[in-house]
């Protein structure tokens, strides 16, 4: 594109009292040679939009650069169309709001900043949409016919989109179409499991096609242009999908695991499931002799919450023993029934049915099982009572119902292996090594996916897939494949029919947005997509590997086949490139270092050092900008860098700096761990692994190493930022500056 | 090792004024640590719930934590599931001395004390009240008592704060005992009407 | 403003300095009080050693009903005992129909029925919410300046129903000091119960209750005490060289009912309108002094 550049200088906001125009204006012409530099005091104000307008139509100023607020607001006033590009310039959260005014390393600061963002302008080509050649399809496919899947599919079809729903059983209803009653909203009564009513209105929905006694065989493309091979009862069919929704449910936990608790030696023990089937199948007896049960007992966290089983809370067997407590009340009003719990978990509002089965007079007690043993032919339990402080026995009973948890679908039961790598230490004698449950290759079958990462979803370790639950749920590590229902984490019925329509929502959007050719969360409707310059490709399979959401797949050469549509746009594999032969029209490797040479670095004596801090746009640019609203200060030695992830990070760009007399690098990004709360899962992760590699390069250069430095910064941080920055101003003062200023 | 025994509880929530509301604990703590005298009583309200859901009759109707409650209603006012726990601690008090279980004795004189001039009256006689109090318990203990006291009822009487005339019933008083005698055959564990 | 005062079984003897100082503050505000002709005793916080709740019940409702009868105005009860008792018995009635119609048929046993009319109220909820802390400050002829006064509200006067302040923060006793121009002197104590119920019964523990309110107003610097219930004033009072020689504290704290004060405020004789010589512990100098 042919640029006519024109540069916006914002006085307003206290950036004209703090800084001197003359010399800024000046280094835009003589430095860049831009003939276009004009300043106005309230440039977002009608007026000032009008000015910019003015040129674009009347000097055909196509590139725009705003030195004026952060890019962060006003970024609908400064929208002058697809066509323009526009680079904003931070001069006042984090010049004019964070720096002493009319000082000379103020102005000094936003000198370069400037020279940044004509940089930057300078290198960056307006994005063109991808277009795949075939046609986009925004069908839905729904894997998994419970509850979830179910409402997925009707939610999807009543917006208006083709669902397509596979359900492996012969019938669909999953659990739902097993239990007697469920407790919803609002938590008052036991309610119909209406699931009768939900299958007939998926089955008869004109937009609704259903495969029962289905699999799904294979999956390949990506989103918009998913293949779909389905296995079904009697042969084979073939769908196009925009996106998928996986609705596959869960398992309960083996309670043949659970002797210690009497299942399997004792006909009247039995689990919360079987106790569920029987009380829908009519009456609630003795599996011994078939007398009907007057006295229950409920062991909660039945191997749930226990490090040898399952560690985790599944959050619904409180719920579901209080629902089969109702079931004998409503049987036999003389029935008595024991709930012997480590903490009564039901969840918002569901703490009204908790008082309801307290007022039917049901028992709880708050303790652990010691004991479950057999006399005559009744049931005994001896349990520690917390709250009573005593060992006590419970005589005289039917039932024991063991309240065992929810396992998802996609764990398998035994971890796969897979042949270790050389190096690896804990390999067995055969040189296999367990599969870890990131891993793609980790899960149950389900999607089979013709993905280089593997074919299922990225799991967590107890094998629910890998999402951000806060952040984003329903996203999974695998674009335009969402996640609804147990498979995600366990939960009850109400919060599975908000799940499903969140899921239907975002596959919805995923598809709509993929045939525009732009990116879905976190980078909405971002246009822009890698390109590969594949004469250069070494074949090194990083960014084959590295991608976290196994968008790039592989020929049998080990040349990356990338696919747009299932691309985030957060530039881990242009990090990842050692060749660096991935870029974006408008983020590339080659911009970000000519941002880097546009900065000025003094001379060692004139002791001014120069620092620069790559900033993750999404969590700590925010931080940045929030610490300049609160007018905090921090040193006028800081380059702040925003990149769209951490692990965008190219190491050229450490090496670059370094070799230019930059005297210190700031990497301020997100958690990572289990726990992360990088938006792109592996970003924040992965930089922090290439940066640990990095000594070699400071070796080379003869450099320190704490000279390079990676801090999390969440977006509720922005307190923290001053003091981070001092400390490693104090480090860099340390070190001393850096000897190759002035190379 | 102790025997779940639901009856205590079934006899509890049919006997007791205000027994069912005890269903609903959720053994938080909240009346514990609201209590003025929960560090006094044998078993703060909390755990006594604890008991009659274990069906520990004889702990129950026998621990002094029923009959140490002072009235204040903090424990009423802050119970998240609204037990009025003050009116629970009275129904069993009530009831454990029906049964013939003396929680506490002082409490119980005086409360039988006073029920009686009520009953008898229609008001109380501030005179006269101690004086009954301090001798129910025999001549010996009812000199000694109003001897601890002399100097308490010297000063409020010099400083006019006693009602010298004894305290007559009042004119509705056949009326009103017999409303009250209905109220008991009436009441919760009573004969009915 | 014309009321039912319901004066209780204290307010003649035990409470005298109360009653006395009322009736006259009550004329300099315009309010007019009736007595419930042949009241009978609440049944206070002990009779469920002697009564089941039911009777208790219609020992109230009893009150309620010869009230009804006489007039539609609601009851004051300057006793915060008093006030729990009927109020309680009153909420109950009104929220559970078949409670109301078996009170009813107790009540029929004397010729009496309860509709539910009347509305029982604190002398505090009246003193604030019917006349207020600006006509209160208007009748003020000599403010208690510079008075440190830590208003004990006590236990029973707002709760359980919080109808007219807070049950865990109340502040409007503080404000009616406040309005006499004195220093309210808010303590965290001074919600705590002071065991009047076992007054005579369980006096060790008694003690210890009432040391823990009087240091907690002494040690936030409050120069006297003012109650607004006849129980409180006498447990507190009287009580004081007891828990002295309990507890080895120096206690010499006088202990007044609010409207004492008001009626010194306002300019009444501390004698026949203030009543100040029916404390046993002595206010006058501290209230001269802040009358100047």
């Amino acid at each position: 594109m042919d640029k006519t550049t024109g540069v916006y200088i914002c006085t307003g906001c206290g950036i004209g009292d703090a800084l001197e125009l003359d010399p800024l204006k000046e280094l835009v012409s003589d430095e860049y040679g831009i003939s276009i530099c004009k300043d106005h005091p309230f440039l977002c104000g009608k007026e000032g939009v009008e000015l910019i307008k003015g040129d674009v139509e009347g000097e055909g100023v196509n590139t725009i650069v705003i030195a004026a607020c952060s890019g962060r607001v006003n970024y609908d006033v400064f929208d002058f169309g697809p066509d323009k590009i526009v680079e904003r310039v931070n001069l006042r959260e984090q010049v004019a709001w964070c720096q002493p005014p009319n000082e000379e390393d103020t102005q000094m600061l936003a000198e370069d900043y400037l020279r940044m963002g004509c940089a930057k302008a300078n290198d960056t080509e307006p994005p063109v949409p991808f277009q795949a050649e075939e046609e986009y399809s925004k069908d839905i496919l729904v894997v998994g016919g419970g509850i979830a899947g179910m409402t997925a599919a009707l939610d999807t079809a009543k917006a208006g989109y083709r669902a397509v729903l596979v359900e492996k059983e012969a019938g669909l209803g999953g659990f739902l179409a097993k239990m007697k009653k469920r407790i919803t909203m609002p938590y008052k009564e036991l309610t119909d499991t209406g699931a009768d009513a939900l299958i007939q209105a998926v089955e008869e929905h004109p937009n609704i096609q259903v495969y029962t006694s289905s699999t799904v065989e294979k999956i390949s493309g990506g989103p918009g242009l998913f293949s779909v091979e389905i296995k079904t009862e009697n042969g084979s069919a073939s769908e196009r999908v925009g996106a998928v929704i996986q609705a596959t449910g869960w398992v309960p936990y083996d309670a043949s695991k659970l002797e210690h608790l009497g299942y399997g030696k004792f006909k009247n023990v039995l689990t919360n499931v079987e106790m569920e089937q029987m009380a829908a199948a009519g009456k609630i007896k003795r599996p011994s002799d078939g007398k009907d049960a007057k006295s229950v007992l409920f062991v909660q966290c039945a191997g749930s919450r226990d490090p040898e089983h399952l560690p985790y809370c599944s959050s619904v067997c409180c719920l579901v023993s209080l629902k089969q407590a109702t079931y004998l009340k409503e049987q036999d009003p003389e029935a008595v029934s024991y709930i012997l719990y480590k903490d009564m978990r039901t969840l918002g509002q569901a703490e009204d049915f908790y008082r309801k089965a307290q007022n039917d007079g049901n028992i709880f007690i708050r303790g652990s099982v010691m004991q479950v043993g057999e006399s005559g032919d009744k049931l005994f339990v001896e349990a520690e009572d917390e709250l009573l402080g005593e060992k006590v026995r419970l005589e005289e009973l039917d039932l024991v119902v063991l309240a065992t948890g929810l396992v998802p679908a996609s764990k398998p039961e035994v971890t796969p292996m897979i042949k270790a790598p050389a190096d690896a230490e804990d390999a067995d004698e055969d040189g296999m090594i367990e599969v870890l449950p990131d891993s793609g290759f980790f899960a149950n079958s389900a999607l089979n996916l013709e993905y280089r990462q593997g074919p299922e979803l990225p799991t967590l370790k107890y094998g629910f897939p890998d999402s951000h639950f806060i952040c984003f749920p329903y996203e999974t590590r695998r674009t335009g494949i969402y996640s609804a229902g147990c498979i995600r984490r366990p939960m009850e019925t109400a919060k599975a029919l908000d799940d499903a329509a969140g899921a239907a929502m975002k596959a919805i959007q995923c598809a709509e947005a993929t045939a525009k050719g732009i990116a879905v969360h976190p980078r909405a409707g971002d246009m822009s997509f890698p390109e590969f310059n594949m004469q250069r490709c070494t074949q090194c399979k990083r960014c084959t590997e590295e991608c976290p959401f196994g968008a790039i797949n592989e020929d049998e050469k080990a040349n990356p086949l990338p696919n747009p549509t299932r691309c985030r746009r957060c530039g881990v594999c242009m990090g990842a490139c050692p060749e660096r032969i991935i870029s974006f029209k408008n983020y590339s490797v080659g911009m970000i270092g000519n941002m880097l040479k546009a900065i000025h670095v003094p001379e060692e004596d004139e002791e001014k050092p120069r620092i620069v801090a790559f900033v993750c746009e999404n969590d700590a640019y925010p931080a940045l900008d929030m610490a300049g609203i609160k007018r905090m200060n921090w040193s006028p030695y800081v380059r702040f860098i925003p990149v769209r992830c951490l692990g965008s990070i190219n190491l050229v760009w450490v090496a670059d700096s370094l070799s230019r007399g930059i005297d210190g690098l700031l990497f301020m990004g997100c958690r990572h761990g289990d726990d992360y709360q990088c938006h792109f899962i592996k970003g924040s992760e992965l930089a922090n692994t290439r940066l640990s590699k990095v000594s070699e390069t400071l070796d080379r250069l003869a450099l320190e190493s704490e000279r390079v430095k990676f801090v999390e910064v969440g977006i509720t941080d922005y307190y923290k930022i001053p003091e981070i920055i001092s400390e490693f101003m104090e480090t860099i003062d340390e070190v001393g500056p850096n000897p190759y200023k002035g190379w | 090792m102790a025997n779940y025994d639901p009856s205590f509880a079934r006899e509890v929530f049919q006997n007791v004024d205000f027994g069912e509301e005890i269903k609903m604990c959720m053994q938080c703590g909240v009346c514990a640590a609201s209590c003025p005298l929960s560090t006094e009583m044998d078993y703060p309200p909390r755990q006594v719930f604890t008991l009659i859901r274990a069906g520990k009759r004889e702990e129950v109707l026998n621990c002094n934590s029923i009959m140490l409650c002072t009235s204040c209603y903090t424990c009423k006012v802050r119970c998240p599931r609204k037990i009025p726990v003050v009116d629970v601690m009275h129904g069993l008090a009530h009831y454990a001395l029906k049964q013939g279980f003396v929680p506490r004795r002082q409490p119980a004189v005086f409360g039988r004390e006073f029920w009686a001039q009520v009953y008898k009256l229609g008001r109380i006689d501030e005179k006269d009240l101690p004086r009954r109090y301090f001798f129910s318990e025999g001549l010996v203990a009812g000199i000694k008592g109003t001897l601890d006291f002399m100097d308490v009822g010297l000063r409020m009487l010099l400083h006019k704060r006693m009602k010298l005339l004894p305290e007559r019933k009042i004119k509705g008083i056949q009326s009103l005992r017999k409303m009250l005698d209905k109220a008991e055959r009436m009441g919760k564990g009573g004969a009915g009407a | 403003m014309k009321y039912f005062l319901y004066w209780g079984c204290s307010l003649e003897g035990s409470g005298k300095n109360y009653l006395a100082s009322l009736e006259p503050v009550a004329e300099v505000l315009g309010m007019e009080f009736e007595e419930i002709e042949d009241w009978n005793c609440c049944g206070a916080s002990i009779s469920y050693v002697g009564a089941g709740d039911l009777a208790i019940k219609v020992l109230n409702a009893r009150n309620l009903a010869l009230a009804e009868a006489e007039g539609s105005y609601d009851i004051v009860a300057p006793c915060s005992s008093c006030y729990i008792q009927m109020n309680k018995v009153n909420h109950e009635i009104g929220e559970d129909p078949e409670l109301a119609s078996k009170v009813n048929a107790c009540l029929a046993e004397g010729g009496l029925k309860y509709s539910g009319k009347i509305r029982v109220r604190h002398l505090l909820d009246v003193l604030y919410n019917d006349v207020g802390p600006e006509k209160i400050r208007e009748k003020v002829q000599k403010p208690l300046t510079g008075l440190k006064v830590g208003g004990y509200v006590g236990c029973q006067s707002v709760r359980p129903y919080g109808e007219y302040d807070s049950v865990e923060k109340p502040t409007i006793q503080d404000e009616l000091i406040q309005a006499i121009g004195a220093d309210a002197v808010p303590f965290p104590n001074k919600m705590k119960c002071c065991g009047s119920g076992i007054f005579l019964s369980e006096i060790d523990l008694c003690l210890t209750l009432v040391k823990n309110i009087l240091g907690d107003a002494v040690a936030h610097g409050a120069q006297l005490v003012s109650t607004v219930c006849p129980m409180c004033a006498m447990n507190l009072e009287l009580y004081q060289d007891r828990v002295n020689k309990a507890h080895g504290t120096d206690f010499d704290v006088p202990v007044v009912y609010l409207t004492q004060l008001m009626a010194a405020a306002f300019g009444l004789d501390l004698k026949r309108g203030a009543a100040l010589d029916c404390n046993i512990i002595p206010p006058e100098g501290l209230i001269k002094a802040a009358m100047g």
